[in-house]
């Protein structure tokens, strides 16, 4: 005899609570803890890899260091020089602010290297050098060395990490939205960029975290004597082309390739090789400071600026082997 | 000798616009053969334009 099935004995089946653990409901969703982008890779070719990598890496730190000091000198020498000479007017003011704006983005690549030690390292002959070339390079943005170096650092460590890494405020949808918020990130009241900066300081409150802290409102303090004395005696037009202006612009040309770009999306991508990204840059490899090969960087950090781009073509094939999408630059290094 | 630099700070906004953008706006008007309207000087223009805006960044955080 047929059962009725709607009767089922008279009970309601209720929807089965599924054990801990159901394989056959485990659709390979999204797991309960973010986990890197796996490479497929076993521990032994990941070593292997590495070790590689490491070899390649060796090649490319070091080399010739003077041209980053004689940039960063001959720069702050010719910026300065703009103010008097502007104020007796032997200046072409659209120029000078031209070159002025050119100086102030510069500039941080020059610091970067300073920041890193690069040019010399404690205890070094040269390390007077390596500190002089960081406090003049970015001047200019009213950036003291000691509070871009901590800040920066920091960022190294902590890469992509929406509580830790000080740039994350950087990050939006698309180059747009990043543009503008390089300039909304500065406003009085927002906390990002430098705001964002004295925030972390204050709350590390160490002796190198209070000195920067110092610095940095000297330097502002510094920055606002100059523009406001020059602007009451009749060049405030001189002082918003030479300072305020370029100082605007090297700030969100700086936030926009050195932070947005190579780390968009940053998103969960704190990995080694996945929390830099490569990218083709419409201005190419020197308007973009080199920023396309900045996965180099992050992962050896005293390879100079100038070698990232021929290092990164020496280890492609590994960086390929561990997941790293390298489809937006060319397989063959070009001029 | 903290909080007085905190208060310059604060004020900041305030003190940029009269101090950097009032005199900015005065002179670029004259570079170009402006007067201020309403019979006022171009630098009265730029202190009342510049504390003006300035004001409203202390009090909203933003400049725009």
């Amino acid at each position: 005899m047929l059962e009725d099935p709607k009767l089922d004995h008279g009970a309601i089946k209720a929807p089965v609570e599924p054990a801990l653990y159901e394989p056959a409901l485990d659709t390979g969703g999204a797991p309960a803890l973010p986990l890197g982008r796996s490479d497929g890779l076993d521990r032994h070719t990941r070593r292997d890899l590495r070790k590689e990598e490491i070899e390649i890496a060796r090649q490319f730190h070091g080399g010739r260091m003077w041209p980053y000091a004689v940039a960063a000198f001959g720069c702050f020498a010719l910026w300065v020089s703009f103010f008097p000479l502007a104020i007796m007017g032997y200046l072409n003011l659209p120029l000078a602010c031209l070159i002025s704006c050119v100086i102030a983005t510069g500039g941080y690549v020059t610091s970067h290297e300073a920041m890193h030690s690069n040019i010399a390292r404690k205890g070094e002959k040269l390390r007077w050098l390596n500190e002089a070339v960081g406090a003049v390079s970015t001047i200019p943005i009213v950036f003291p060395f000691s509070m871009a170096r901590i800040m920066h650092l920091e960022h190294h460590y902590h890469c992509n990490d929406p509580l830790k890494d000080p740039d994350y405020t950087d990050e939006a949808p698309n180059w747009w939205m990043a543009i503008y918020k390089t300039w909304y990130n500065r406003q009085p009241g927002v906390d990002g960029s430098i705001h964002h900066y004295k925030r972390i300081l204050s709350e590390m409150g160490t002796p190198e975290a209070k000195r920067a802290l110092k610095e940095t409102m000297l330097l502002q303090l510094f920055f606002m004597a100059v523009l406001f004395t020059m602007s009451w005696n009749g060049y405030a037009i001189e002082a918003a082309l030479l300072w305020w202006l370029p100082r605007h612009v090297g700030l969100s040309y700086i936030r926009f390739y050195l932070s947005w770009a190579p780390h968009h999306p940053r998103e969960g991508k704190t990995g080694r090789y996945e929390n830099t990204n490569l990218f083709k840059s419409k201005l190419g490899h020197v308007m973009s400071m080199g920023m396309q090969y900045h996965i180099i960087h992050h992962m050896y950090p005293g390879i100079p600026n100038h070698r990232t781009k021929h290092a990164y073509y020496a280890m492609r094939h590994i960086l390929e082997a561990r997941g790293v999408d390298v489809s937006p630059l060319p397989a063959v290094k070009g001029n | 000798m903290e909080n007085v630099f905190k208060q310059i700070f604060y004020w900041m906004p305030f003190l940029f616009g009269i101090g950097f953008i009032a005199p900015l706006i005065a002179q670029t008007m004259n570079l170009w053969h402006w007067q201020a309207p309403f019979g006022l000087s171009n630098i009265g223009f730029g202190l009342i334009i510049g504390g003006a805006w300035g004001l409203q960044t202390v009090i909203r955080g933003r400049w725009i």
